[in-house]
């Protein structure tokens, strides 16, 4: 409360954080009323639309557990293929999430409340897409659970050192932390809803949903604390989750894998491509929910400088590997670097350096932060540019590794294809649903930073 | 204490308008001392803790001594996993290093630790779910869930003096106030409903553990498990269906040769004559030769090919001198035929010389051979560098 004391200069206060007048009281009638409302007809359509692509996907799911992995198109050497790549880029959309939910929370960037509950829920729902491919890669996940060290009668335990392992219990408690942290934040909501539910079993699914909460203080002092020890413990475990995720290449002899600056470089992707799914979801809801107000250009215009900033991370991160390859005088590393822009798979190294170090340097330019139009072209490109990225990682650095005689172009088949494209329908299907039945925006903590939420009478009481 | 019983009164909750009218009404309706004071607010309000006097939460320690735990408990697991029960040397690290266990430590810290706070904070510290306070039934409750800030004195013992407490509300400026009863308690939260719901659970276990444990007793024979045993492949010593004789293993097709064993072309040493060395003599092939020669020919015919031999002279062969003017003029074909079919007591040596080492030998042979019967005009034409002595060595030709 210090700086409003100190009257600055127009240009150097913080820009409000809402448009219009929001109240505590209209931000609940904006924001809480979408559950009970019969949705408009584009929800329906963009429904049918996801969620037929994401039975596709299911349906080809059960075709490769039925016949088994050989539909796809993995061969030697490029044993790892879509089902990786589609991981490590899903649990990179998650990341951003976290980031806008516990680092800037930290950090105490009072616009992140606005966003934050949409960012969790796609967290969320990108980690649920995530965890597919590792399941179904094991061939036949009807015994993944062998990953787990539990006591069993082969007498046998996994190995404690194998980065796949950390990587089962990075990503299972990635996912579990983050359910904990958003139903958290929800709980309050939740109760808000239940007092607006009339519905008989709309009432009882949300009392049971909030567990009873009556906003008591004895609750909220417990409740803060335990958001602020979530979002401490969270920040550590974002930046571990894509670390872990890169030692599974970065701990191995593969060159182009074995680099120490595998894990801020993964990280920095993730929430690179993060940040361009939360840009490109977070522009269709405040037009068809009708949010600008609460979601403003502010946010958008901030979203797209950390954009930009990872942006200028990548080429760094780029810049170093190419460094690294030629500083190292190793000729398999120099072979695979120089590989990734004019080998067989040429196009999709410049593509990659192209979607995501100079499409998004348009950001430097306000026009591009402002319009729609650039936003969604550039978070396009930069979803498109870190899929390929890890495409130009796992499958051009395995398809020519020592063995020259084992060299083998990849092909993915359409199976490939639908299944990557029933997880974009799977995260989309949860999206919608999630915008129709929770509220989509923190309510709870969008009032606790509306002017005047916070009593000024504190200091002079004390 | 006495359980309260339906009908009594809890409390009165007051209603304000904004947080700071909240806050200057506290001190006042504390210092009344009618009962415990407890704020109802839509959203975490700063102050408020001290105010109502209410302790800090300790949730912090608690955390803390579970994360610990869970650190202890990763890295105990861990290291008796791969150090003592189960073994594995990886990368020809010890079995209990334990640098390798610190990712998983981390990860079941922070799970600990989050579990801890999450939980901990609504089971423990809060007493949640409780579907059955006062205030959830109060008509307040749906205005302290959206805007309004609710102050409540709660009753503490049997004599609760509500009129007060209502005045004391009134005076701090709330509106409306609302005097509270312990609601009867009824559907969801009786004995009976509890009962029937415990019973509900039960079942669902005994269904679900049945049907789990059905599967997973059918589950390795039933399709697509099972299409792992179908594996067409070749198994030694086994009949096939796949080629029309039955058989598994298939003869070669006629004529195939071995690589590096294609058939002379020629039948006698007479015809072997004629064959013309194909290398051209350079130091490369002569290198080849040489080696070719120091690992197969010299233990018999010597280092100097002139039939003394560094080895077999032990047992009582005898080599012939290369160096002999019969050898000198054979031609390269009989060398060859000699070298592949081999020669009195001498054995073919095909399978240890490919064919470019044994025209090498030959190259290497006629080095020697030359070396040893060495005339002045030989080296006519060979340029001598100033102080390099590099110019001319035996094996040159």
């Amino acid at each position: 409360m210090k700086a409003d004391a100190v009257r600055l200069p127009e240009e150097l206060q913080a820009p409000a954080l809402t448009a219009g007048l929001v109240t505590s009281g209209n931000l609940d009638d904006q924001v809480l009323t979408f559950a009970f409302k019969k949705p408009p007809r584009a929800w329906y359509i963009g429904f049918a639309i996801t969620s037929s692509v994401m039975t596709l996907g299911l349906v080809l799911l059960g075709y490769t557990a039925a016949v088994g992995i050989g539909v796809w198109g993995n061969t030697n050497p490029v044993f790892w293929a879509f089902a990786i790549i589609n991981f490590v880029f899903w649990v990179g959309i998650g990341h951003a999430g976290t980031l806008i939910s516990a680092i800037l929370f930290l950090f105490r960037k009072r616009w992140r409340n606005a966003i934050a509950r949409f960012a969790e829920a796609m967290t969320i729902f990108a980690v649920m897409c995530a965890g597919i491919f590792p399941l179904i890669h094991v061939g036949r996940p009807w015994l993944a659970y062998f990953l787990f060290p539990y006591p069993n009668q082969r007498a046998v335990w996994p190995n404690f050192r194998s980065p796949l392992l950390w990587d089962v219990f990075a990503v299972s408690t990635y996912f579990s932390v983050s359910l904990l942290f958003w139903y958290l934040g929800l709980l309050p909501d939740i109760a808000s809803m239940r007092d607006r539910a009339t519905g008989k079993v709309r009432k009882a699914v949300y009392s049971v949903l909030c567990l009873g909460w009556r906003g008591a203080n004895s609750h909220w002092n417990h409740f803060e604390k335990a958001y602020l020890l979530l979002a401490g413990l969270a920040t550590g475990l974002v930046l571990s989750v894509h670390s872990v995720v890169s030692f599974d290449f970065a701990v191995s002899l593969v060159p182009g894998w074995h680099m120490t600056i595998f894990p801020p470089y993964f990280v920095t992707g993730a929430i690179f491509a993060g940040f361009a799914m939360v840009l490109m979801v977070l522009i269709v809801v405040r037009e068809t929910m009708d949010m600008k107000n609460l979601i403003t250009d502010y946010h958008l215009d901030v979203m797209s400088r950390v954009i930009l900033a990872m942006s200028c991370l990548m080429g760094y991160a780029y810049l170093m590997e190419g460094f690294t390859a030629w500083y190292s005088m190793n000729q398999f590393l120099h072979s695979i670097f120089t590989n990734y822009f004019i080998g067989a798979y040429w196009w999709t190294g410049w593509l990659t350096v192209a979607c995501n170090v100079l499409i998004p340097q348009l950001f430097w330019f306000k026009k591009c932060r402002q319009s729609y139009v650039w936003m969604i072209v550039i978070a396009l490109a930069v979803t498109t540019g870190m899929w390929f990225e890890r495409f130009v990682i796992i499958v051009v650095s395995l398809h020519h590794d020592f063995l020259p005689a084992s060299w083998h172009l990849y092909k993915p088949t359409l199976v490939d294809y639908g299944i990557l494209l029933g997880s974009f329908g799977l995260f989309f299907t949860m999206v919608l649903l999630f915008a129709r039945v929770l509220p989509v925006i923190a309510t709870t903590e969008m009032k606790g930073i509306l002017p005047g939420a916070q009593p000024h009478a504190v200091k002079s009481e004390e | 204490m006495t359980q309260p019983k339906s009908g009594d009164t809890f409390g009165v909750v007051g209603l304000f308008e904004s947080a700071d009218a909240l806050m200057a009404a506290i001190s006042k309706v504390r210092e009344a001392g009618l009962g415990k004071v407890e704020a109802y607010t839509p959203y975490p309000v700063h102050g408020l803790d001290k105010a109502l006097g209410q302790r800090r939460s300790p949730l912090g320690g608690m955390v803390m001594i579970m994360g610990v735990l869970g650190a202890l408990t990763a890295f105990l697991f861990q290291w008796w996993i791969s150090g003592i029960d189960y073994p594995i040397v990886t990368g020809g690290k010890a079995p209990t290093s334990w640098q390798a266990f610190v990712p998983i430590m981390f990860e079941v810290t922070v799970l600990f630790a989050t579990f801890t706070a999450g939980l901990g904070m609504l089971f423990f510290l809060n007493k949640l779910p409780f579907f059955g306070h006062p205030v959830l039934h109060a008509k307040a409750i749906s205005a302290i869930t959206r805007d309004r800030f609710g102050l409540a004195i709660e009753a503490e013992g049997d004599a609760f003096d509500v009129a007060a407490a209502v005045r004391a509300l009134e005076s701090a400026g709330a509106r409306p106030i609302e005097v509270i009863s312990v609601p009867s308690f009824s559907g969801p939260m009786t004995a009976r409903y509890l009962e029937r719901s415990l019973l509900g659970i039960a079942i669902a276990c005994a269904v679900s553990g049945y049907a789990t444990y059905w599967a997973v007793k059918l589950f390795p024979v039933l399709p697509p498990t099972s299409h792992m045993l179908v594996q067409p492949r070749l198994d030694p010593q086994k009949p096939s269906a796949f080629f029309k004789d039955g058989h598994g293993m298939q003869l070669p097709v006629p004529g195939t040769v071995a690589r590096g064993y294609l058939p002379l072309g020629v039948t006698s040493q007479e015809e072997a004559a004629t064959l013309v060395n194909p290398l051209a003599v350079t130091q490369k092939v002569l290198e080849e030769g040489r080696q070719a020669y120091m690992n197969h020919c010299v233990v018999c015919h010597g280092p100097l090919a002139n039939g003394v031999p560094t080895l077999t002279s032990a047992y009582g062969a005898k080599p012939a001198n290369l160096q002999a003017q019969q050898f000198r003029e054979y031609p390269d074909g009989k060398i060859y035929w000699a070298i592949v079919m081999g020669k009195n007591a001498m054995p073919s040596y095909a399978a240890d010389l490919s064919e470019d080492d044994r025209w090498a030998v030959i190259h290497y042979l006629r080095a020697l051979q030359r070396a040893q019967n060495a005339k002045p005009g030989d080296l006519a034409g060979v340029k001598f560098e100033a102080g390099s002595g590099q110019g001319s060595e035996g094996k040159a030709p």
